[in-house]
């Protein structure tokens, strides 16, 4: 089957998911894809923010799911990109609006339009999760470089794999190279020791995400930054590229690691 | 007449006897085992095989209440009687064996990587100088096991009233909890407890021992200092006994066969 529903997840709180979904889903759509990004979390809605589209919602997944419109109504075209969409979520309803089945059937009708679909999943393992995963082709988990996140991840992990989805993928986010070497922070290697799943990228710190959260502007949509490269080489990876993943260094930050040598 | 055994979606209990036996007697037998290791059972999920005898709704709703207070979850009674299974259904509970929601499985392991090993027959070909007599008097040989071929991660719990063998990883915020021993083929660094039906002789071993916490039996131990945390640190194979009601570390060697 193809891999079109990605869902992002991690089981811990703030390490990035929102911003991975719309940065993930913005590079994909700059790719030429054409792309939807679902906000899974049903009641704490903030992708719209994040994709700098809020003022535009008029209706949401779950006015979709109980008939109040048709899935094209709550549809929010983002103009940045040439086929870019956003499905926002329910602001005053909570998780149990929707149930894991209705988000598959949701999943279907975009699956005949979308060449992908990235679901923004809830912290958590309770049923926005379960919400989240229910669809998904393949599973992104988001870890930062410090234990609990890294335990999460693994409990996280552990769920997916009951339940037969796959494949899981890594993504290490806010990633200080300095501070690893110092051994203040976790490296990768520390983390693949705990969680053994292949990573798909490697996100540094990087101040232009603040910035750019602020102002509803996802950073592959403008300039160089780290993470904005980081984010690129991911969705690149994800339509089956086959892009060298590189460890950020305190030195030269782009200097090749691991992956084949060119 | 109780026996309880170690299945993939955690533990069955056998009721076997007389069908006309008071169900209360059976309850209370049953009770005796679980209060002498509440440990071993808590959290955990039971099925209950009930044979011939039939069941009251009574004696069903009373089951689940006897469990509930160990913590243990009654999810599936198999009865021979049509009438019982029927009022076990009523109940919401399963009359077979087929695995649970995979959210409500205490033990979420995918079938194809784990195997139990059967009790296995005495074989004529075993030396007998390889069975050391005070192994043969606490594990009988051919005493069941669960063998798990993959990593254990956070949140996961393996539990098996025989031995649990891993080959692979334990992570910490994993638990292994074994009525015999816990043999680690990868690094443990979750909690393990061997002996939790009350063996004081069963051992844990691990290639790499930096578990969060240990208990064998009821003795328990915490790391020792500056073990966990130690990255990348070349350690060789230990394993845990109990000496003198004090969990012990000793090099997993030729001169540690856990049969000695």
């Amino acid at each position: 089957m193809e891999e079109k529903v990605i869902t992002v997840t991690s089981g811990k709180g703030g390490v990035g998911k929102t911003t991975t979904t719309a940065n993930i889903g913005s590079a994909l759509a700059l790719l030429g894809k054409k792309v939807v990004v679902l906000d899974g979390d049903i009641g704490l809605r903030n992708l719209d923010i994040v994709m700098g589209l809020e003022n535009r919602i008029v209706y949401d997944i779950v006015d979709y799911v109980e008939g109040r419109c048709r899935l094209r109504q709550a549809l929010i075209r983002d103009k940045r990109a040439p086929e870019l969409y956003l499905l926002p979520t329910a602001q005053t309803r909570d998780k149990s609006a929707i149930n894991p089945g209705q988000m598959v059937q949701v999943c279907d009708e975009l699956r005949k339009e979308f060449d992908y679909i990235i679901i923004d999943s809830p912290a958590g393992i309770e049923q926005g999760f379960q919400n989240a995963l229910a669809p998904a082709d393949r599973v992104l988990v988001v870890t930062n470089p410090e234990v609990s996140s890294v335990r999460d991840a693994d409990r996280v992990i552990g769920l997916v794999e009951a339940q037969q989805k796959g494949p899981v993928q890594l993504i290490i986010n806010r990633l200080i190279a300095a501070r690893v070497k110092k051994q203040e922070m976790l490296s990768t290697q520390d983390i693949m020791d705990v969680l053994s799943t292949e990573i798909i990228g490697i996100v540094p710190e990087d101040e232009a995400i603040l910035s750019s959260s602020n102002r509803g502007t996802p950073v592959v949509f403008n300039g160089k930054s780290p993470a904005a490269i980081a984010y690129r080489d991911i969705a690149r990876r994800l339509i089956g590229e086959d892009v060298p993943l590189v460890q950020p260094q305190p030195t030269s930050w782009w200097q090749k690691l691991f992956g084949r040598t060119e | 007449m109780i026996a309880i055994k170690g299945f993939k979606q955690g533990l069955l209990v056998i009721f076997s006897g007389p069908p006309d036996e008071p169900w209360l007697a059976r309850l209370r037998e049953l009770e005796a085992k679980l209060s002498a290791n509440p440990g071993f059972f808590k959290g955990g999920s039971m099925a209950f095989d009930v044979k011939a005898m039939p069941l009251s709704e009574d004696d069903l709703r009373r089951s689940v209440a006897l469990l509930e207070s160990y913590e243990i979850t009654l999810w599936a009674v198999l009865a021979q009687d049509e009438a019982t299974r029927a009022r076990v259904r009523a109940l919401g509970l399963a009359d077979r064996l087929t695995p649970p929601e995979p959210a409500a499985a205490p033990v979420t392991h995918r079938p194809r990587d784990v195997a139990r090993i059967p009790a296995a027959t005495p074989s004529p070909t075993i030396e007998p100088t390889a069975r050391a007599a005070p192994a043969e008097e606490h594990h009988p040989e051919g005493t069941d096991g669960l063998l798990v071929r993959r990593r254990v991660r956070s949140g996961q719990v393996l539990r098996h009233p025989g031995h649990i063998v891993v080959i692979g990883d334990v992570n910490p915020g994993a638990q292994l909890i074994a009525g015999g021993d816990i043999i680690v083929w990868g690094k443990l660094q979750g909690t393990a407890h061997a002996g939790a039906l009350g063996d004081d002789r069963a051992v844990i071993c691990a290639l790499e021992m930096s578990p969060t916490f240990i208990r064998i039996a009821d003795a328990t131990r915490a790391p020792r200092p500056g073990e966990r945390r130690s990255r990348n640190k070349a350690s060789s194979a230990e394993m845990a006994r109990v000496e003198d009601q004090q969990i012990v570390f000793v090099a997993w060697d030729k001169a540690a066969r856990i049969s000695e």
